[in-house]
């Protein structure tokens, strides 16, 4: 599937992450803020990108900033993110959770 | 304590919505006051119980605190928006003027400084300030630790290193922990202004017939040392007193009061024992204590408003001129004290009657006008003091004058006194030094009145208003 449009899902507070997908060429580019990237950064991007398998996504910019989000937060983000840039928010497939 | 056994569970979604709508919110508020700082203030509960009655208490207790800091800065407050009751757990946003900096570094301080700082998560922001990302170890201090095990927080909560039922033991402990030494320090202060009444009223002078630094009044057998050596012996009757009313659980408040009463019988002994057999203190022993314990129970329950207490007063004593009184007939004359004979004479009601109407000189006269009262901490207290004299049966009084006509000729002491303009002028003064020459004379006094002021200095402590 193809991102339509670029998306943003979540907060800069504490405990929260903040995923914006846009369009890419090159499979899945990231730029990842995060205060404990050094020992959490590729689980974080695993976690995203798991979401986006899921949706069938195969290429996107992804700016993530990360404020000590939990794995599940990280998901449901990443699904809220996927599915406005799929612009599927009314119908959302719901089988990937 | 079991804070988390009541409380209802939220789901992710309600958490992860919400945070996407007070980020909207702030930045509204952001807007909206583009120059000021907006603080975002919220508890930092993991799991999904994040609200219930005691994480409501508990926030309150910060966000007053937070509030209070804030003024204490001199920083001036535009706006506030308290949203307390959310099923995501209470908050609320404040607006605040001054420098983003100095804000973040106050609350930063709160949250390491106040007990229960830690499980409050404040953020600090402003439109227009550059400083707007500035992190907690970019201010140099350091960033947050874990509850359990002071390592960074943020790395614990990632690894989920500790299970939700230990957390919640530490953070139940730590609210315990706050609880007590909440008791605590409420407890000395409440004793230390029950001391602070009755040395007060001794050293405001010069009262006419009663004793105070500069003369003994009608009272041959004591001076102002005296009623120091009593004060003192009082502390561990006051601090009994506060105990037995924090303890309480019955529902029964006149159970309270004749729990009291006891404790008021080692006091006396106490008292007669400090002054080599001299009545300083009965009186004030009788009321305070009852004062003090009503003050102790409320705060206890956390329901104390001057209103309370005088309620709660009432309550106590709402069986004591009944049992007081039934008993008269059956004592002896010389067994009566002042107030019982008085009663069977002239069917004045004296301390008792005041009591169990619920202190209205207290509360309805001395406090009010000491409120509004100005000038030297002993100008305020002085004027108070002949207030109340003028508005109380005073049994004392009474007693030394033996006719109930000597309360209409203290209506006009105090008449002229006022009219003199009380005790900030030359001949106010004067003129008390001659009512204490009179009293003398007819060996009058106004013990009843002295321990009104006691009660009205007290409940003023505890107010703050002196």
């Amino acid at each position: 599937m193809e991102i339509k449009k670029s998306a943003i899902a979540g907060t800069l507070e504490s405990s929260d992450v903040q995923i914006m997908l846009s369009t890419g060429k090159n499979g899945f580019e990231f730029e990842l803020e995060s205060d404990v990237a050094k020992q959490f950064g590729d689980q974080i991007k695993e976690t995203i990108v798991n979401v986006l398998k899921k949706y069938k996504i195969e290429n996107a910019e992804i700016r993530v900033i990360d404020k000590g989000a939990l794995d599940m937060v990280i998901k449901a983000r990443a699904i809220t993110a996927a599915q406005r840039a799929l612009d599927i928010v009314d119908t959302p497939q719901w089988e990937v959770l | 304590m079991e804070i988390f056994s009541n409380g209802r569970v939220v789901s992710l979604d309600e958490v992860l919505q919400n945070k996407e709508w007070r980020q909207n919110y702030q930045e509204t508020i952001e807007t909206k006051y583009p120059n000021k700082v907006v603080l975002g203030i919220k508890l930092n509960i993991p799991g999904p119980i994040k609200t219930n009655a005691s994480l409501k208490k508990v926030f309150e207790l910060g966000w007053n605190k937070i509030i209070n800091s804030l003024k204490d800065k001199k920083l001036e407050i535009f706006f506030f928006n308290l949203f307390l009751d959310k099923i995501t757990g209470p908050e609320g946003v404040v607006v605040v003027s001054g420098d983003i900096i100095p804000v973040k570094k106050e609350m930063i301080t709160f949250e390491s400084n106040f007990l229960l700082g830690r499980l409050f998560d404040i953020d600090v922001m402003s439109k227009t300030d550059k400083n707007y990302q500035l992190s907690r170890t970019q201010l140099g201090f350091e960033a947050r630790k874990c509850l359990i095990c002071e390592q960074d927080a943020k790395i614990c909560a990632k690894t989920q290193k500790h299970t939700l039922a230990e957390i919640y033991r530490e953070i139940e402990k730590l609210i315990e922990k706050y609880m007590k030494q909440d008791i605590k320090n409420v407890k000395i202060k409440t004793v230390d202004a029950a001391l602070a009444a009755l040395l007060y009223e001794v050293t405001v002078n010069p009262k006419p017939g009663l004793v105070d630094p500069i003369s003994n009044g009608s009272h041959l057998d004591m001076d102002v040392f005296t009623f120091i050596d009593s004060s003192q012996a009082l502390r561990p009757y006051f601090s009994a007193a506060y105990d037995l009313a924090v303890n309480f659980k019955e529902k029964d408040l006149t159970q309270l009061f004749n729990e009291l009463r006891k404790l008021g019988m080692i006091a006396e002994k106490d008292m007669y024992a400090a002054t080599n057999g001299i009545n300083t203190h009965k009186g004030a022993i009788f009321s305070l204590g009852i004062f003090l314990t009503a003050v102790a129970y409320l705060k206890k329950q956390q329901n104390y408003s001057i209103m309370a207490l005088q309620q709660t007063i009432k309550k106590m004593l709402s069986e004591l001129l009944e049992d007081d009184f039934k008993s008269i007939n059956m004592k002896n004359n010389g067994e009566l004290t002042a107030g019982e004979q008085q009663f069977l004479k002239y069917k004045t009601r004296g301390i008792r009657g005041e009591a169990v109407d619920g202190y209205p000189v207290v509360f309805n006269y001395g406090l009010s006008y000491l409120k509004a009262s100005t000038g030297s901490l002993n100008q305020r207290l002085l004027d108070t003091f002949m207030y109340i004299a003028e508005h109380t049966s005073d049994s004392n009084l009474i007693k030394r004058a033996h006719s109930v006509a000597i309360l209409t000729e203290m209506k006009n002491f105090t008449a002229h006194y006022f009219k003199l303009g009380g005790s900030k002028t030359k001949e106010g003064i004067e003129y008390l030094y001659k009512l204490d020459k009179l009293f003398i004379e007819r060996n009058l006094s106004l013990g009843g009145s002295a321990d009104l002021l006691i009660l009205t200095i007290f409940v003023a402590k505890i107010e703050g208003v002196i």
